[in-house]
């Protein structure tokens, strides 16, 4: 499934709510609550990364992963966590409308 | 270098950076921890992949597709979206950084509001002289020539055969014809116009004014680039030939002051010398050309060019000054060799002579009296050097009490470059905020110098603070602050932790290298302010020399008025009789004579004499020809040295060229050609015009004394020839009146004026101005200097007695210890004056080579005295000594005041 143009951050953004990941958990985690629907290649990933702690809303860090690599692990920053409230109660009020529209039973059938 | 050393190169910087915690602080770093990022990632998605049971190839290949883009792609991507965030964060890094600067900048400066004023108000006075004379160095020197064309403007001169080899008197006439054959074939030139000054007197609605007033070609307005203001600019059917001109652009400052600036101004008349013109236009201001006068002219009529040699057939006769626009692009050089390369071809030209010149019309307005701005821009130089090592000090001596806090700072792992960034932002707002008042103080400043300034440098009352002057102000105090702010700054990194926080146990003396400083600082403070304050002792014995100066005559209550006479030969002369008579008869005249005020002269050709009996001769290039009427040394008061008066009919002679017959010479003039003097009763004549006929010998009979106007160039009045006058069409007149000069010039202009209606007297000038205006420039520059100078000291002195204090409060256990064992209290004030004077002494050593130096550029503002005049030196290094034993003395005392007990008690 394609993602809606700028629905990546706010996904990345909640992912990240339950606590600090790597890419490839972030990927990991989202490919698993979407049963496999969404679809993000991994550069497009990294790439909405790196916008998104430009921009100070995650920030990152080298650590170590469980199978002993080193990776760089995000966080939410406080200013992301709002953004992620904000952006995700527009989105869901958003879905809902389209949602409503879309489900509306014409007048004939 | 392979790319995967490249790579490896920046993994292990990053990978440094890493370790110590630092932030990515270049974009290499941010490029490798980028590859670093990537190279993670796959590898950590192989893993994963291979644990779910693909083989280790098929992992890799599933893990790059799941990359979506090839792999180099990615990469190029991801290393540039890691760039501009590390770009970002560096910008906000040192934002919040300043912030945090400025912050505690701020806090601290309100802390110590002494400190903080004694600093901001010694900044300001130092910026703010600096601002203001730079405003006059801009307006007057830097960008004179305020419109549109000013930087491509130049002036071909000519030099005159009759006075080669003598530059002074380089003219700047120019035959017609030669200008008219530039016109036709220059490639360099986009167009010439010429013009020409005069002063007139202008009747405006009733009041009588005199106005500079020039005669340009049409052309002259738009060549400059200049736009009327109001109206329009001439038209080549404004010329009238043969006939005084009848339409005229005024300046915008006549419009203002005399029309109120009304809207209505267009087709307005004027009487110009008793002819009407019409107004068509008016001129915006700053429009400063021609430039021969040193105040702009008030207006401009269009006149047509004509051939100034040939003695003119129209308007535009008396010697005009040429001016060209060069093409853009092309330089002066170019534009003087083609343009000389014309005037050889043109027969008329090449027999008036001379090398041709092309001169920027820029250099010939800064030809003139600028020195006095030159010096003073050295002397605020000098004042802001004072001010910059007053604050540095105050910073030094508090840097040194911080030292703790560094050292504390430093220990909590605040690195060194970040301690000196504090202090440098420290330093560097105080310097900016000392900057913003000092425009305040320029603004002050700037009026007390157009309020002081001499009649040479009238352009200064056009002077304001521009945008490009604030952006100097800006320059200096960033470089201001940088200078004052190194020092501490370099302390503030200087000294490791342990020492400093052991040496506080220890209570001991410290800081030595930060005394080296402070007291250089001191050494350089009292150099400079000595060496300023030379300058203005040097220009207070030239006032005084200049106010005692030998004038050769008496210039308080001698009037000198031109006056223009129309009519016949025959009318004229009645009328200037009439004059004669009606200003005898006022009750203050007590005496009236035909001639121009001594020590300016006209300067006229040079002289050829008979010097002695076998007839050889000699000549004097160029010399001042005053026309007087018999009675005119009685009037003036000059001495007769030696001789008798020449007869006054001794002109009629002669016939209509030449001198009279009988002539007087002026002691100068009779040693340089007669040194043996035996100057009664030799011949001498004016030396002959190429390619006309001699003019006949006339015999000197009487020698008079040398007169001089302090301030005029000496070059007019340094010889003279005095003979009986001819003239009657402009006839100068001197009159001596028993009330001051500038009392009695109304009067004797209503007398002139009042004999009959078509006479025109141009302003009537006293002897009393010129007396005051020679002494202008010098006392300008005195004035300005002795302000800086005193500013300067008081900063030495505060900065001294600073060294004093601290070297005192550095040393109080020494002190007491010597209190208490008997020491004589005196002598210990003694000692530590002692160790101050050594600096005064170096610093009064240093100042005095420095003013050594810097007066000679001064001579030519000096009279009667000279640039290395001991008796100057001597005072000045003695006030300078005097005032800082003072400043060492007073906190000196503060050692009395110690109390052994107390100070031995203190650890």
């Amino acid at each position: 499934m394609a993602l809606l143009k700028g629905t990546l951050d706010v996904l990345v953004l909640k992912t990240l709510s339950w606590g600090p990941m790597h890419g490839v958990e972030i990927t990991t985690w989202l490919e698993s609550r979407s049963d496999g629907k969404i679809d993000v290649t991994d550069a497009a990933l990294l790439q909405a990364l790196h916008r998104l702690e430009e921009r100070e809303l995650i920030a990152a860090e080298w650590a170590i992963t469980d199978h002993g690599r080193r990776a760089r692990y995000y966080r939410l920053t406080s200013a992301g966590r709002a953004r992620l409230r904000a952006e995700s109660t527009a989105l869901i009020d958003h879905v809902k409308t389209l949602t409503a529209i879309l489900t509306a039973r014409s007048a004939e059938t | 270098m392979s790319p995967q050393r490249d790579r490896d190169r920046d993994a292990f910087r990053a990978g440094v950076r890493r370790l110590f915690k630092l932030p990515l602080f270049t974009r290499a770093a941010a490029r490798a921890d980028a590859d670093a990022e990537l190279d993670a990632f796959l590898a950590e998605r192989i893993d994963r992949l291979v644990l779910s049971g693909l083989t280790p190839a098929d992992a890799r290949a599933e893990a790059l597709r799941r990359l979506g883009s090839p792999e180099g792609d990615a990469r190029l991507v991801l290393r540039r979206s890691a760039q501009r965030r590390q770009r970002h964060q560096w910008l906000r890094q040192a934002a919040a950084d300043l912030r945090e600067d400025l912050r505690i900048a701020v806090r601290r400066f309100a802390h110590s509001p002494a400190f903080t004023a004694t600093a901001l108000l010694t900044l300001a006075f130092g910026i703010g002289a600096n601002t203001a004379i730079f405003s006059a160095v801009h307006g007057l020197l830097l960008a004179p020539l305020a419109f549109p064309n000013g930087n491509r403007i130049v002036m071909p001169m000519q030099e005159n055969d009759r006075y080669r080899g003598d530059s002074r008197f380089e003219r700047r006439n120019m035959a017609g014809a030669l200008i008219e054959a530039w016109q036709q074939r220059t490639h360099t030139v986009e167009d010439i116009a010429a013009a020409s000054e005069d002063m007139f007197s202008l009747d405006a609605d009733g009041t009588i004014d005199t106005l500079t007033s020039a005669v340009v070609t049409v052309n002259f307005l738009p060549m400059l680039g200049v736009e009327p203001l109001v109206g329009r600019g001439f038209s080549p059917g404004d010329v009238v030939r043969h006939g005084p001109p009848n339409v005229a652009v005024i300046s915008e400052a006549l419009w203002r002051q005399s029309y109120a600036g009304r809207s209505d101004i267009v087709g307005r008349t004027v009487t110009l010398d008793g002819r009407p013109l019409a107004i068509i236009g008016v001129a915006p201001a700053g429009l400063n050309i021609p430039l021969s006068h040193k105040t702009p002219p008030d207006m401009w009529v269009p006149g047509a060019l004509t051939d100034a040699v040939d003695g003119g057939t129209g308007s535009l006769d008396i010697s005009p000054s040429v001016f060209a626009l060069l093409r853009p692009g092309v330089s002066v050089d170019v534009a003087s060799r083609e343009l000389e390369s014309i005037a050889a071809g043109v027969p008329h030209a090449a027999g008036l002579g001379g090398r041709l010149r092309v001169m920027r019309a820029q250099d010939f307005v800064n030809a003139g009296e600028t020195r006095a701005l030159e010096v003073l821009f050295a002397a605020v130089g000098a004042l802001l050097l004072t001010a910059c090592a007053t604050v540095a000090n105050l910073l030094l001596a508090r840097a040194w009490t911080r030292q703790r806090e560094f050292a504390i700072r430093g220990a909590l792992g605040a690195g060194r470059r970040r301690l000196a960034r504090q202090v440098l932002t420290e330093s560097m707002s105080l310097a900016l905020a000392g900057g913003l008042l000092g425009i305040g103080v320029a603004g002050l400043t700037l009026r007390v110098i157009v309020a002081l300034r001499p009649p040479g440098l009238d352009r200064l009352a056009d002077v304001h603070i521009e945008p490009a002057v604030l952006l100097w102000t800006l320059v200096v105090s960033v470089l201001t602050g940088l200078s004052f702010g190194c020092a501490p700054a370099f302390f503030a990194g200087l000294h490791p932790v342990g020492d400093v926080l052991r040496r506080e146990m220890r209570g001991g003396s410290a800081g030595v290298i930060s005394r080296r400083v402070r007291s250089t600082l001191v050494v350089l403070q009292i150099a400079a302010s000595l060496a300023l304050l030379v300058a203005s002792g040097l220009l207070v014995r030239s006032f005084a020399a200049l106010q005692r100066m030998p004038l050769g005559f008496e210039p308080r209550g001698l009037l000198y008025a031109d006056v223009l006479i129309a009519g016949t030969r025959e009318q004229r002369g009645t009328i200037r009789d009439e004059i004669i008579r009606h200003l005898q008869s006022l009750r203050d005249v007590t005496g009236v004579s035909i001639g121009v005020m001594p020590g300016k002269g006209w300067l006229g050709g040079g002289v050829e004499a008979e010097i002695d009996p076998e007839g050889h001769t000699a000549d004097v290039p160029a010399l001042g020809t005053i026309m007087m009427s018999p009675g005119y040394l009685r009037v003036a008061r000059i001495p007769l040295l030696a001789g008798r008066l020449p007869d006054s009919t001794s002109f009629s002679s002669l016939g209509p060229a030449g001198w009279s017959s009988e002539v007087l010479v002026n002691r100068a003039l009779a040693r340089r050609l007669w040194p043996a003097g035996r100057a009664i009763g030799a011949h001498l004549r004016e030396k002959p015009f190429p390619g006309r006929p001699p003019a006949p010998w006339s015999t000197v009979v009487g020698v008079t004394s040398d007169t001089r106007i302090p301030g005029e160039s000496g070059d007019v009045a340094a010889y003279q020839v005095y003979t009986i006058d001819r003239l009657v069409s402009e006839v100068p007149f001197v009159v001596r009146t028993t009330m001051s000069g500038d009392d009695a010039a109304p009067i004797v202009k209503r007398a002139i004026t009042a004999v009959d209606p078509h006479i025109f007297a141009r302003p009537i000038l006293s002897g009393d101005t010129y007396l005051r205006d020679g002494l202008a420039p010098t006392r300008f520059a005195m004035s300005l200097l002795t302000a800086f100078g005193v500013v300067a000291l008081a900063l030495a002195a505060i900065g001294l007695s600073g060294v004093i204090a601290y070297s005192v409060s550095q040393r109080t256990r020494e002190i007491g210890i010597r209190l208490a064992l008997g020491a004589d209290p005196s002598r210990v004030v003694r000692h530590v004056v002692s160790g101050g004077l050594g600096l005064v002494a170096l610093g009064i050593a240093l100042g005095a080579a420095a003013a050594l130096a810097a007066t000679r550029a001064l001579s030519s503002m000096l009279y009667g005295v000279g640039a290395a005049d001991p008796p100057t030196f001597v005072a000045i290094a003695l006030l300078v000594g005097a005032i800082a034993l003072v400043a060492s003395y007073v906190p000196a005392r503060r050692a009395l005041r110690i109390d052994p007990a107390e100070t031995l008690r203190a650890d």
